[in-house]
């Protein structure tokens, strides 16, 4: 691998028809880290994956894969999991594992063993010999997963890996993709929701519009914004407004507001002046969520819900 | 129910089943591939002109050049000759005998049954009370019909006493196949061909549909380049007609144990130039890149189809030109070394079938190493359009309309 860098990607361009539907994204992924992809619908993301992984050429950029310039010479060491999910419905789970670790190069034996024992460990041991066409969508889901990291891969791309999970799949993909970084597994995933790129990223860059608006780690995302302050006062009054900073909104029993660039300590002083006292006090960090529709805009955020 | 509401419901459900049937007659005709369709019945009336035409051909190609030799004086030629006008009109066009070739020179005549440029069923020599008959197997009539020649040309122009022929007949066996026998084979290789490939290789059409629908392509995409893909597909599908062809094979070869005796000698008439064993190995190789040429023409096109009418409608354009790589191989077949031969021998799809025919007339081997390199060359080239096609057309967006879509504006 080239650097410590597990994903490269400069100045990517992909054209369909007109539109630049990917318009000069830079990525860079560190080797061993859980990175995310987030964007609203349509910003990008699955076509900056393909584009990675070889599934699609690029119009214009360069990226490399493990230190790969063409990324079928990373093949073996990639698992790869699609936004669009698909399975052979007449094979059986244990199979179908099987059969997605020896497109990556691993032989069948060892990849019916490790199938049976993955299936075995996510309770799906029951459906080992069960055809795909029996299984429910999300159990489908999971054998796909499951497939996809098989061959114990340097490389995990998963395209929107929660959609269309329940939230106990949910969290059990959450402890696996942990699982595969603790293994030494580089993770890339696309993911609009926002909870999950928080509790797992690293890293993150965010796409709309087919173009890169950040990079960065999640707390390096969230810092984009100032921290706010949640005050409830002791005594409410009618003209506690105007002893509040400007951008001060009603939230519930309390107030909402900016912490101001100085400090909040004569802002506090004010209003103790003032005999509004102090019933609560807190100074909250914005979310991701607070970010990335600082970073999109209001209306590609709407989207991505 | 009152009589206005039953009629408003039948007027309902009327015109519910004809925007079914509307938006159903739509989608199909309003396709350029339903041209196709249109056309079917010209198409398979073609296909049986064709394949007649290719039997004819074969037919008449070899009586063109059967022929009886006089190995003889110019005198005693010329009355054989006499006597031949004279009893030829006694048979039908089909049953007549072949026409008369006379060699002045006193030349070997039973190496005149081996001549590669006409197919010499029997040979005369000697004069004509004792003349010397030699007949190829099969040519034991002619050799009748030139003893009775003999005998009416000494009976004619016999002067004093009546003379009588009494001829010596001998059957050689040839060393080199007859043309007749040459050309059977070669057509019966071409249709050979082109039978286990209709049946077999239009198969392939819809194999990518499989993974199209289930989208399973995406998984294959990423992990395996598209041209394994196409070529892994191509082979297991070639393994199955494989399967198939060594099934049937089995089978008809233990019925051929029951079938009468004389299907047997006719089929020793069909000798291929290069020999049995030879013509054996090249035709499973030509049957193999056959399959693979046009399967892989078929597996490119059919990954363009999303739906299983689109599939269903390409069945027939495939049909279409399977006859017509028939048609022009039978013709190549009929009429070896002419330029629709090297024509039908190079272009890539009908290439196969013709070197078959190739294989049956002609006995040099080097051309057949040379012809399946190039076939082989040809289905890497189709293999590798079909994937770029694929991935240009199909994979670049789930949007992405097929190439015949995108020529047809439709």
């Amino acid at each position: 691998m080239a650097g410590d860098w597990a994903v490269t990607a400069e100045g990517l361009v992909k054209r369909f028809g007109e539109r630049r539907v990917v318009d000069g994204v830079d990525l860079s992924v560190p080797a061993g880290a859980i990175y995310g992809v987030l964007g609203p619908n349509g910003a990008g993301k699955t076509t900056t994956l393909r584009m990675l992984l070889g599934i699609i050429e690029p119009d214009e950029g360069h990226r490399t894969l493990l230190g790969h310039a063409q990324p079928q010479d990373a093949s073996d060491e990639v698992g790869y999991l699609p936004e669009e999910r698909g399975l052979y419905p007449a094979m059986k789970a244990r199979e179908a594992i099987a059969f997605m670790g020896a497109l990556r190069g691993l032989d069948w034996r060892t990849g019916r063993t490790r199938a049976g024992e993955m299936l075995e460990a996510a309770g799906l041991g029951h459906a080992a010999d069960e055809k795909i066409r029996k299984l429910s969508k999300g159990m489908a889901q999971l054998v796909q997963l499951l497939g996809s990291v098989v061959h114990q891969p340097k490389l995990i791309v998963l395209d929107e890996p929660f959609s269309g999970l329940d939230p106990v799949n949910q969290e059990r993909l959450e402890r696996l993709i942990v699982a595969e970084r603790d293994r030494g597994a580089t993770i890339l995933f696309s993911t609009h929701i926002m909870a999950h790129a928080q509790r797992l990223c690293d890293r993150l860059a965010v796409i709309a519009g087919g173009k890169r608006r950040f990079e960065g780690t999640v707390e390096e995302a969230r810092a984009l914004l100032p921290q706010q302050v949640h005050y409830v006062p002791h005594h409410p009054g009618p003209d506690i407004a105007h002893a509040l900073p400007a951008d001060a909104r009603a939230d519930g029993d309390g107030w909402r507001f900016t912490l101001p660039a100085d400090g909040i300590e004569q802002t506090l002083k004010h209003l103790i002046d003032a005999g509004y006292g102090i019933s609560g006090l807190s100074i909250e960090r914005p979310g991701l969520h607070e970010a990335f529709v600082r970073i999109v805009g209001a209306d590609a955020a709407e989207a991505a819900r | 129910m009152t009589r206005s509401g039953s009629q408003t419901r039948f007027r309902r459900q009327l015109r519910q089943t004809l925007t079914i049937g509307r938006r159903d007659f739509v989608a199909t005709v309003f396709t350029p591939i339903f041209l196709l369709f249109l056309f079917a019945p010209l198409i398979m009336s073609s296909f049986g002109a064709i394949g007649g035409l290719g039997a004819a051909n074969a037919a008449d190609g070899s009586s063109d050049k059967q022929r009886m030799v006089l190995v003889m004086p110019v005198a005693e030629a010329r009355l054989v000759r006499a006597a031949d006008d004279q009893l030829r009109d006694t048979f039908s066009r089909d049953a007549a005998p072949p026409a008369i070739v006379v060699v002045t020179d006193p030349v070997a005549p039973r190496g005149q049954l081996a001549r590669r440029d006409l197919d010499v069923s029997a040979v005369m020599q000697g004069p004509l009370d004792r003349p010397a008959i030699f007949f190829a197997p099969g040519g034991r009539r002619d050799a009748r019909y030139l003893a009775a020649l003999a005998d009416v040309a000494l009976r004619r122009h016999a002067t004093g006493e009546a003379r009588v022929s009494t001829p010596v007949l001998e059957q050689v066996r040839v060393a080199i196949p007859s043309l007749g026998g040459r050309k059977t084979s070669a057509f019966f290789a071409v249709f050979g061909i082109f039978f286990l490939t209709l049946f077999l290789s239009g198969q392939v059409v819809g194999t990518m549909a499989e993974e199209r629908n289930n989208k399973v392509i995406e998984v294959l995409a990423a992990a395996v380049p598209l041209e394994s893909v196409f070529l892994g597909k191509l082979l297991g599908m070639f393994g199955v007609a494989v399967l198939f062809v060594g099934f049937w094979g089995t089978v008809i070869s233990q019925i051929g144990q029951f079938l009468p005796a004389d299907l047997g000698a006719q089929a020793a008439q069909l000798v291929p130039a290069v020999g049995l064993g030879w013509f054996v190995l090249l035709f499973a190789a030509y049957f193999t890149t056959a399959y693979l040429l046009l399967g892989a023409v078929f597996l490119g096109v059919g990954a363009q189809a999303s739906t299983m009418r689109e599939i269903q409608m390409l069945s027939l354009p495939i049909t279409v030109l399977q006859v017509g790589m028939f048609g022009l191989a039978s013709a190549a077949a009929s009429h070896p070394g002419t330029w629709i031969a090297t024509a039908a021998e190079l272009f890539p799809l009908s290439s196969p079938f013709a070197m078959a025919g190739h294989a049956a007339n002609r006995p040099e081997l080097w051309p057949h190493v040379a012809a399946l390199a190039w076939q082989l060359l040809w289905v890497t080239i189709f293999i590798t359009v079909g994937a770029r096609l694929f991935r240009r057309g199909v994979l670049q967006s789930a949007s992405s309309k097929p190439v015949w879509r995108q020529l047809f504006g439709r």
